[in-house]
């Protein structure tokens, strides 16, 4: 870079870009504020704790919900109505159901499970299936296994086709594999809207706290800020470093929170890993990767920024200089 | 340079006030610099008193910062680089004779020197207007002599300045237009010479 010459280089500083002054100023108010929150290492963590425990709720309920809705989306290749037939329907009037059916609209495929080959299927799937061998007939009913087309989409459209199937001569009475599925969906929508709840409540939380530790910040800092609005400060040069103030706290309090998540998650995995299987799902809570984590410290510091923006906008007007 | 006179409560401070946009007007206006100044958008005040330096009775420093940096405030307020505020901050210090007790806190300081501090953080923006509020309040008379002598220097250099004050004997000593004020009103201007009668009315205090 070329200086014009050493003689009108004061002046030139002088006039130096206000942008690089103003970016200079905010590192500068930055760096001050950390290094004043870093001097009372307790009572800044303890702010951010708070924070980061408020935060802890709304982001696992969150991270769950996500999850589900993962889940909810991949059941429908997975339909399958189990049509269990009349113990005197032969094999054959099963094979020629299941041929009719499987020709009939919205029906992808149909198969017919014949109950011999069901029971050598049974047997290889399970250890205690030997047992069967001490009954003298086999227990196993003859069934068609039927999937519908990708046409159903919903749980109650899948429902409306078991009835109808289950109308079918021959049919005694018919299985829906999803009504998990449809349970997960209500629970679903209920956390939803909890969700909400949650996220509105603790939001509030985290505000009042945050309001709480600014204002007090702005009492005690009242005669400087007297002072720097006698010679001439804005308001935004006097409010900007409680504004770092209340980003910092929001960010210190989203580490928090990811590092309580992380470890609510690792305890949580294994019982949820547990009920997932008991319904034939590997569903687990991911840990957080970098984009929910980015999110998540988004938020957090915005939330800062917000609470302190309330708190000066509050306070700031009733100290003037008399 | 004027002095600025009156009991307490005749209304030096108000005026000053006035003149800062501490206090705004309810009538009249009020003129600086051929600026109106109940036109003044609140929002536009801060700009204005970066035009005006002003200097406290009690100082209003920064006790948890070094001298430096509360001479430095309005500078990195205006948002200037810091490499000049250094500049101009070492020249304000040494017109008041701090150069060398920068780094100390105001509280290090004695009486004078704190209030020379405060002198000195009026004049870093170099303002064309400076205004003090009983300067020399608490100082004792050889110091307070000095202050004023510092005072008169920089109206040498065309600094307007207006010094609200009570202490008639040390205004009695400097060749400057004296304004009287009484309960709100302008009682006359006068020359220390004519302030004589004041003395022997000898109805203050």
């Amino acid at each position: 870079m070329a200086e014009p010459s050493k003689h009108t280089g004061a002046r030139t500083a002088i006039q130096a870009s206000p942008l690089t002054n103003f970016v200079n100023h905010h590192f500068k108010v930055a760096k001050t504020t950390l290094r004043a929150q870093l001097n009372a290492p307790f009572a800044t963590f303890f702010t951010c704790a708070v924070i980061g425990v408020a935060l802890v709720l709304p982001i696992l309920l969150s991270l769950l919900l996500s999850n589900l809705q993962a889940v909810n989306q991949h059941w429908d290749g997975s339909a399958q109505i189990t049509l269990v037939l009349k113990q005197d329907v032969t094999a054959l009037q099963g094979g020629v159901l299941s041929d009719t059916l499987s020709k009939k609209e919205h029906i992808k495929s149909s198969e017919f499970v014949d109950k011999g080959r069901a029971l050598i299927e049974f047997k290889a799937r399970f250890k205690f299936a030997d047992a069967l061998d001490f009954l003298d007939e086999n227990p196993l009913p003859n069934v068609i296994l039927v999937r519908p087309d990708k046409s159903f989409k919903t749980v109650e459209e899948v429902s409306t086709l078991k009835e109808i199937l289950m109308r079918e001569s021959g049919v005694e009475s018919a299985l829906l594999d999803v009504v998990w599925v449809q349970r997960l969906q209500s629970i679903t929508q209920v956390l939803q809207k909890g969700l909400w709840i949650i996220v509105g409540m603790l939001g509030l939380i985290v505000t009042l706290v945050l309001g709480n530790t600014i204002r007090l910040a702005i009492e005690n800092r009242k005669d400087e800020i007297v002072v720097m609005k006698l010679v001439g400060a804005t308001h935004a040069f006097v409010r900007r470093p409680f504004l770092y103030m209340g980003m910092l706290f929001g960010f210190g309090g989203g580490v928090i929170a990811w590092f309580l998540v992380q470890g609510v998650i690792v305890i949580l995995n294994q019982p949820i890993r547990e009920l997932a299987h008991s319904y034939q799902s590997d569903f687990s809570l991911p840990v957080m990767d970098f984009g929910s984590t980015l999110i998540l410290l988004i938020i957090s510091v915005g939330l800062g920024w917000f609470s302190s923006w309330l708190a000066v906008h509050k306070h700031f007007d009733e100290i003037e200089p008399t | 340079m004027s002095f600025l006179t009156g009991h307490s409560g005749a209304g030096k401070s108000t005026l000053l006030k006035l003149i800062m946009l501490m206090e705004r007007s309810t009538q009249g206006n009020i003129i600086v610099g051929e600026q109106d100044l109940s036109r003044i958008p609140k929002r536009q005040i801060p700009y204005f008193r970066r035009h005006v330096g002003v200097v406290f009775q009690n100082h209003r420093l920064l006790y948890d910062r070094s001298v430096f940096d509360n001479v430095a405030l309005p500078l990195e307020i205006s948002g200037m680089h810091p490499r000049d505020i250094g500049r101009r901050v070492r020249a304000s210090l040494d017109k008041v004779g701090l150069l060398r007790k920068e780094k100390l806190t105001p509280i290090q300081l004695s009486g004078g020197e704190q209030q020379r501090v405060g002198i000195a953080r009026a004049v870093v923006n170099k303002p064309p207007i400076l205004l003090a509020d009983e300067p020399t309040g608490n100082l004792d008379p050889e110091l307070s002599a000095e202050i004023m002598k510092l005072f008169a220097a920089f109206n040498q250099v065309g600094v307007t300045v207006l010094i609200a004050s009570h202490d008639l004997a040390l205004i009695h000593h400097m060749d400057y237009r004296v304004i009287e004020l009484q309960a709100g009103q302008l009682l006359g201007k006068s020359s220390a010479t004519m302030d004589q009668k004041y003395f022997e009315g000898g109805d203050h205090g």
